[in-house]
């Protein structure tokens, strides 16, 4: 077991005309790039949320790592190796929970035990399956979008993988399955110290369940680190705008509403009690730099390439 | 220390590949249905031209027999036609063209629909590389559509070499030639290839299922067109008269040799009359002697070999294509 998970140097994918992730609706930007100079360390054992908004090159990292695609520039490095050498112990579900619509569920489970017969692990596939309720019969065509999103996870968490990597893999499931499969997938993460990573929009979804924070927003890593760690770093101000001086501090975001000056900011040292600073919430932080482009990126890129 | 330990999880994971059974078996299950189409199509051709030959055929030599006796005129054309050699024919036309079908298979199903609807990315993370899918998805259909073009072409040519008088067709007859030989097998093996590099380029079921069938239909009628130069031909000159081509043989042109060199477009059999006049018309025209361009039957063989050798190395240069085109856009 290596400590690092996943971890990506200067990783850049830019998109022709044609070849890409046709369905993702995330790679719909022509040829331009969809991710750009991506540099960061995921360590073993985490669950990593990755953030941002639609288009913002969440799903081609994800494809990347699962060796889905060939980056245009830089490398990904998965469980210590290439993604393409770690097939078979990265599990992966794409966000459109891609399956044959042509197979039964159970025909569909049997296929996952014939490609990964080393590492099948059926039980926990018919345990996840039938939770939902599903007839085996039943063809994949037939399903809805909920139920299909519980197959394609049953297919990656039997494979037993040591990385998973989920592309919105929530999106369609009712509050209760969601609760639910996010349970089997803490559980599997716990037990088996399964690196999760999965990429959401909505920020509340993830809170409780990651530990780690990747923020992308067009195409580049503007967060990446600890969820703790980035809380702590980052504070959120109030003070009386003529007396405040940011200046020393980096600032995410700052707003002026009378004479009352709010900012969130990255303390360069300590602040005036008199600023009254307090830690931001996650969806404050995300919103934060989400809403301001401009922010300087905090992610440990230095750090990171003394690590490879 | 990363790198010893990456090394160490490198070799567990490259340990215990997935069994070709696996892969074999998830490719068969995927394409169930397509594969009881091919084997009732091959079954059903069979089953026809099997019960054509052993019900049918001998009642329509008996009867055109019996024409023959009464010597009436065009026996071939009223009596042995409609019960055996023209149903015959339609074995011989489907048989021939089944590339076409197995093109639009490889191009839509096989291949263009999983790219279409992202199921390639399903398969490609499971402990399957993009590599290995694509081998498995080229093997098993290779084997499927090897094994039934044989059966074709072997109850084909058990079917006419007997009857083939009553057939009344010839072994150099583009569609009788495709279904009795080797070149079959080498057209749906490249119509299978040719399809798969169409939806690798195309990523889409319906365009690739076009496109596939749009160039693997030329590529046939464009060797069937320069099949004769395939080979090289037998030329025989004479003389003295006309030379007559061996029974069987693929008459390519005759004619007349004007000053030693062919020329077909001479018209000497305009020439009549007495033999001194008819000698004159001849000697006007420079007539010198006649000559005849053929492929003798034994030549089918090698006819056959070279066809399916420039098929076979299209389908290769695909494939080669197919794989180079997956690599370049996958990890």
């Amino acid at each position: 077991m290596t400590d690092t998970a996943m971890a990506a140097t200067a990783l850049g994918k830019r998109f022709g005309r044609r070849w890409g992730l046709p369905r993702s609706g995330e790679a719909g930007t022509g040829g331009g790039w969809a991710l750009r100079d991506c540099t960061f360390r995921l360590p073993a054992g985490r669950v990593c949320a990755v953030v941002g908004p639609n288009g913002a090159g969440k799903s081609t990292l994800l494809a990347l790592a699962a060796g889905l695609l060939a980056p245009s520039e830089g490398r990904v490095t998965v469980l210590g190796t290439d993604p393409a050498s770690a097939r078979a112990r990265v599990g992966y579900v794409a966000q459109d929970k891609p399956l044959y619509p042509q197979l039964t569920v159970a025909e569909t489970l049997l296929v996952g035990a014939d490609l990964n017969p080393a590492r099948w692990n059926a039980e926990a596939a018919e345990r996840i399956v039938s939770a939902g309720d599903l007839n085996p019969k039943a063809r994949i065509r037939t399903l809805s979008g909920g139920q299909r999103t519980r197959v394609a996870l049953a297919l990656a968490l039997a494979k037993q993988p040591e990385l998973l990597l989920l592309d919105e893999p929530m999106a369609d499931l009712d509050p209760l399955a969601r609760h639910e499969l996010m349970g089997t997938l803490m559980s599997q993460a716990a037990q088996h110290g399964t690196t999760i990573v999965m990429s959401s929009h909505v920020v509340a979804e993830l809170e409780d369940s990651c530990d780690h924070l990747l923020l992308v927003g067009g195409g580049r890593v503007r967060l990446a680190g600890e969820i703790d760690d980035l809380l702590a770093a980052h504070a959120r101000v109030s003070a009386l705008s003529e007396a405040a001086d940011l200046e020393p501090h980096t600032v995410v975001e700052s707003r002026v509403t009378g004479r009352q000056l709010t900012a969130l900011l990255r303390p360069a040292g300590r602040l005036p009690d008199d600023w009254r600073p307090t830690r931001p919430s996650l969806e404050e932080l995300v919103l934060a730099y989400l809403r301001n482009p401009q922010a300087a990126p905090l992610t440990p890129a230095t750090s990171e390439e003394s690590a490879v | 220390m990363t790198a010893v330990v990456a090394t160490g999880t490198q070799d567990r994971g490259a340990a215990r590949p997935v069994s070709r059974w696996g892969t074999t078996r998830t490719v068969l299950r995927l394409h169930r249905a397509a594969l009881l189409v091919w084997g009732a199509a091959v079954l059903g051709l069979t089953g026809w031209l099997v019960w054509l030959t052993e019900v049918t055929a001998d009642e329509a030599r008996a009867q055109q027999e019996a024409c023959d006796r009464a010597t009436q005129d065009w026996c071939d054309l009223t009596v042995g036609t409609a019960g055996y050699s023209e149903p015959v024919g339609w074995i011989c036309l489907l048989t021939a063209h089944a590339f076409l079908a197995v093109a639009a298979f490889a191009g839509g199903a096989l291949i263009g629909r999983e790219l279409e609807n992202g199921t390639v990315h399903l398969a490609w993370t499971q402990g399957v590389s993009p590599a290995r899918w694509l081998t498995a998805k080229l093997a098993v259909p290779a084997l499927g559509v090897t094994l039934g073009a044989t059966v074709l072409v072997l109850v084909f040519r058990w079917a006419w070499g007997p009857n083939r008088d009553l057939i009344g067709t010839e072994w150099w007859e583009g569609d009788v030639f495709v279904t009795r030989g080797p070149v079959m097998i080498a057209y749906v093996l490249c119509a299978l290839a040719v399809g798969a590099l169409t939806a690798l380029l195309l990523r889409r079921a319906l365009p690739a299922l076009g496109v596939s069938v749009a160039v693997t239909w030329p590529l046939g009628s464009v060797l069937a067109r320069h099949r004769d130069s395939l080979w090289p031909t037998v030329t025989r000159t004479s003389g003295s008269g006309e030379v007559a081509e061996p029974r069987r043989a693929w008459l390519l042109e005759n004619g007349a040799l004007v000053h030693g060199r062919p020329a077909p477009d001479v018209t000497y059999w305009q020439c009549e009359g007495t033999p001194a006049a008819l000698q004159r018309c001849l000697d006007d025209l420079g007539v010198t002697g006649y000559y005849a361009t053929y492929h003798p039957e034994s030549h089918f063989w090698p006819l056959q070999l070279v066809e399916a050798g420039i098929v076979l190395a299209v389908a290769a240069l695909a494939t080669a294509a197919a794989f180079r085109v997956l690599r370049q856009r996958t990890a």
